[in-house]
């Protein structure tokens, strides 16, 4: 076992590539996508605002804006950036109304429209209280803030529930793209791990080793632990690389983070070895593999929150889906803060479906490869 | 030493192998021969417990190993038809993993591989990665890798498919080496009848799954004591003259391969005369007719009324 492993070990030094580009493109699509985000500070589609002289100070009530990215350009290159595609909507604001410029006919419009005109409307009336305080003889700031205060104590009380039935949906971008980029690429990388078992019964090395006294048992484990090990040190790579470059601490959670994917990167695992045992060749493995990430990923909410999904059929069948269970995992912990117990849930399923493919899949494997 | 004992296996629709005997004797060189799609490697994978026939029986020194593989697995070393090998390490490591496999360590291990190295000429390219490797060096260290755990039997699948004549003799002369110095038992499966010839005491052919003559090479030779086999040889044959030879009702195999033609006939019946009246009438430039001495070639084609090599 140990020299299969070696062997392993020996080609991967050898041929480290499809391994360094996996791992390069989840970092390269986790990062250019979440820094999309960064400069503004707030998160959000970015919006380009073409600002008159007299309304600076909507300006600035925009910018804390946060489903939107509202950052000043000049009216030209508001107009060029609205003609050559680069945004779908912008906005010009005057002193004392705001126009609305659509480029590109997309939902957006509509929101951002409402975004800039509660500012207004918020201004307005301050400005408003802060004249009729003046003009009764009162302070105008006291005035102002004693209206805040009573806005923000809200005449009624507001709870939103979400999956967890606990909390309202949170939500942190760059979390979301780096764990789901990263389990999305594991993917890859482990399958074409697993997938050496196929080719070595192709190439006849596997009959070379059955004729060995290395035991069958010990050949499977070798090649699994293989690509576990291979798949995992990718999501420790990644993770590691926003940890330290970009900054982001993951709720101070990275370790135990890191430590329950354990059970995903086993799961894939144990997905990889059921689908080598369903083709019949490395060619349909690839294009099987291709097909079966891409879905999954898709069903899984790796590249968008499951919390916009709405349709049944995709929510159920996001319940059989591994990713999900890992950005349960990811989420759950970086953004809410839970703890191993409470992730125990993800984590026993990821385990039943590592356990529950692997019996199944070497199983048929043994049955139908001979 | 090692048995079949009627043999067949079925991959769903497809009879590999048909009721196949089959036995090899301590220190002989057996031969396997027959044309693409005959049964050899599934043959040469039943004995050599890679897959399990549908019936019949294998044995070992008299053992039945279908259930319990593992003595007869310690004694061979199997060259499988395919290169199995990582083509992405060099010579030394290939050896070194498949040495490990087999539980060699250490300096015990270094000397057996340099053993091997030394065995199939490869010392030099010790270093060199596999995939960079002709066809023959491939061939030569897919051979080494069967001997590192010195097996008494050799199982070798048409270890000379698809290279240079040089390695070719090399793995001849090797695998006769072997036997005559170290007493190696061999099996040797090949669609090349010289080949086969020039190694084998014994000789078993098989064609589409069945075994249709087996003995020394004497015996089956003999299978064609009680016929002629012409061969004709002329720059180019007229369609005619092949159709009136088929059918000929004293001529029982017409075969033709390029400027060559072969025919068997009863030994009692002359055509000479016959034949080279013949090929005046057709305009035939006849360059030589001659009686041959046959060969397992004719062999086959005698028994199959087809070419070995189709
Ligand atoms: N695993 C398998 N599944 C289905 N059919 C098979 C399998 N292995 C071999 N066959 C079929 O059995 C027949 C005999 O194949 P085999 O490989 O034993 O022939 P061979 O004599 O070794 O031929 P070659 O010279 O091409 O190697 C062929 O028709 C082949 O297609
Ligand atoms: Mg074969």
């Amino acid at each position: 076992m140990k020299g299969i492993l070696l062997a392993r070990v020996r080609e991967f030094i050898r041929n480290p590539f499809t391994f360094l580009l996996f791992t390069g493109m989840s970092i390269v699509f986790a990062w250019v996508i979440s820094s999309m985000n960064v400069g503004g500070g707030g998160g959000g589609l970015p919006v380009p605002v073409y600002v008159e002289e007299e309304a600076d100070s909507y300006q600035s009530s925009l910018e804390q804006q946060e489903a939107f990215q509202f950052y000043p350009v000049d009216k030209e290159t508001l107009e060029a950036e609205l003609r050559e595609g680069e945004a779908d909507t912008g906005v010009i604001l005057y002193e004392n109304r705001f126009d609305i410029l659509v480029g590109v006919e997309s939902p957006n419009a509509g929101l951002i429209q409402q975004t800039v005109q509660k500012v207004y409307t918020t201004d307005i009336q301050e400005t408003l209280i802060g004249d009729a305080a003046d003009a009764a003889g009162m302070e105008a700031d006291q005035a102002v803030s004693a209206y805040k205060e009573t806005l923000s104590d809200g005449t009624f009380d507001l709870t939103v529930n979400s999956f967890s039935g606990e909390e309202s949906w949170k939500y942190d971008d760059n979390v979301h793209r780096i764990g789901g980029f990263a389990l999305f690429f594991a993917i890859y990388t482990i399958a074409y791990g697993v997938v050496k078992i196929l080719t070595e019964k192709r190439m006849g090395v596997w009959d070379r080793i059955i004729l060995s006294p290395v035991k069958k048992s010990e050949m499977y484990i070798a090649n699994l632990l293989y690509s576990f090990i291979e798949g995992y040190l990718q999501i420790l790579i990644i993770f590691s690389v926003f940890y330290f470059w970009r900054g982001i601490t993951f709720n101070d959670q990275m370790i135990e983070i890191l430590l329950m994917l354990i059970p995903y990167a086993l799961a894939i695992v144990a997905m990889s070895i059921l689908i080598t045992a369903l083709v019949k060749n490395v060619e349909q493995f690839n294009a099987a593999i291709s097909i079966i990430t891409v879905s999954l990923a898709m069903i899984g909410g790796a590249f968008w929150p499951l919390e916009i999904v709405s349709n049944p059929v995709l929510l159920f069948l996001a319940k059989l889906n591994p990713i999900k269970y890992g950005l349960d995992i990811i989420q759950g912990a970086a953004v809410y803060g839970y703890s191993f117990t409470e992730l125990l849930q993800p984590i026993s399923i990821l385990t039943l479906m590592a356990v529950l493919f692997t019996g199944i899949g070497i199983h048929l494997m043994e049955k139908r490869h001979i | 030493m090692l048995e079949l004992v009627d043999i067949s296996k079925r991959f769903k629709k497809i009879e590999a192998v048909k009721s196949l005997n089959m036995f090899i004797e301590q220190g002989e060189i057996v031969g396997l021969l027959g044309p693409n799609g005959a049964g050899k490697s599934t043959a040469i994978s039943i004995l050599s417990t890679l897959i399990e026939p549908t019936q019949g029986d294998v044995r070992f020194l008299k053992e039945s190993v279908i259930k319990k593989p593992a003595p007869l697995r310690k004694a061979i070393g199997v060259v499988p038809q395919e290169i199995a090998l990582y083509p992405q390490l060099s010579t030394e490591e290939n050896l070194l993993f498949f040495g490990r496999i087999y539980r060699l360590k250490g300096s015990k291990l270094k000397q057996r591989v340099n053993e091997i190295l030394e065995l199939i000429g490869l010392t030099e390219k010790r270093k060199a990665l596999v995939d960079s490797f002709s066809g023959g060096m491939k061939r030569r260290l897919n051979i080494g890798v069967a001997m590192l755990h010195n097996p008494q039997i050799l199982i070798m699948d048409e270890p000379t498919v698809g290279i240079d004549p040089q390695s070719r003799s090399y793995i001849l002369e090797t695998v006769k080496r072997l036997n005559k110095e170290h007493q190696m038992t061999v099996v040797y499966t090949s669609h090349y009848m010289e080949e086969v010839d020039y190694l084998c005491d014994r000789i078993y052919i098989m064609d589409q799954g069945n075994l249709i003559a087996s003995g020394t090479k004497e015996e089956i030779k003999q299978i064609l004591s009680s016929e002629n086999t012409i061969s004709i040889q002329a720059d180019r044959w007229n369609s005619k003259f092949i159709a009136q030879l088929k059918g000929h009702e004293s001529i029982t195999k017409v075969h033709v391969e390029g400027d060559e033609i072969t025919l068997i006939t009863p030994k009692e019946v002359n055509l000479f005369s016959e034949i080279i009246s013949m090929t005046e009438e057709y305009g035939i430039a006849l360059r030589s007719l001659h009686v041959k001495s046959p060969t397992l070639e004719d062999v086959f084609l005698h028994l199959t009324g087809r070419a070995l090599r189709d």
